[in-house]
């Protein structure tokens, strides 16, 4: 089982969040959306290769 | 066995990351979840593994017709990956995409499982006709 991939997303989703709140503290805007954008970017990436292994596997395992 | 500890504690564990992630980002939040849900669900299906050999060999050894046992792992396949999706679905604020979900893995299996009422009927009809 993968568990260092769930700490990856947790650590991108603390450090979005640290930069997110220094940027936005600092006023920039704009810069701190991009950032928050950044992040669910690499995140969705896991989560599509992710999703794309569950349903190999389920194909493979019943039959499909 | 030790799997199933090794699972509920990384699902534990990844609740309490969710919840500190979720504060602030609540859409990595939720992916982090999915991930989670597609881990854990993929090493669920890895256990099931052994089971589903049984099923063919037990198939074998009755001496089954070939589409009694496919069609019906087919759907367990959709039920199973309809279900988590909805769940997922349904954590992420969408309930109304979750119930569809769930529809429309109804409709899978309820199409699977024509062939398997279609031999139903033959066999009932031929029954009627044999008395």
């Amino acid at each position: 089982m993968d568990i260092d991939l769930i700490f990856k997303i947790a650590a991108v989703g603390i450090i979005v969040s640290i930069l997110n709140q220094v940027l936005s503290r600092s006023g920039r805007e704009e810069q701190a959306t991009m950032t928050s954008l950044a992040g669910l970017v690499v995140v969705l990436m896991i989560l599509a290769q992710k999703i794309a292994e569950l349903f190999e596997l389920v194909k493979n395992l019943f039959e499909f | 066995m030790s799997e199933f500890w090794k699972i509920t504690s990384v699902i534990l564990l990844s609740v309490i990351l969710c919840l500190t992630v979720g504060k602030t980002e609540k859409d990595i939040a939720t992916i982090l979840g999915m991930v989670v849900c597609c881990v854990a669900a993929g090493a669920a299906v890895k256990i099931l593994e052994p089971v589903l050999d049984f099923l063919w060999e037990l198939q074998q050894l009755c001496d089954l017709p070939e589409g009694v046992i496919g069609p019906l792992l087919k759907a367990v396949g959709v039920a199973l990956v309809a279900e988590i999706s909805a769940a997922v679905c349904a954590d992420a604020g969408n309930a109304s995409l979750g119930k569809t979900l769930q529809m429309l893995g109804g409709a899978v299996v309820l199409s699977l499982s024509v062939p398997m009422l279609r031999s139903l009927m033959t066999i009932i009809k031929e029954l009627i006709s044999g008395l």
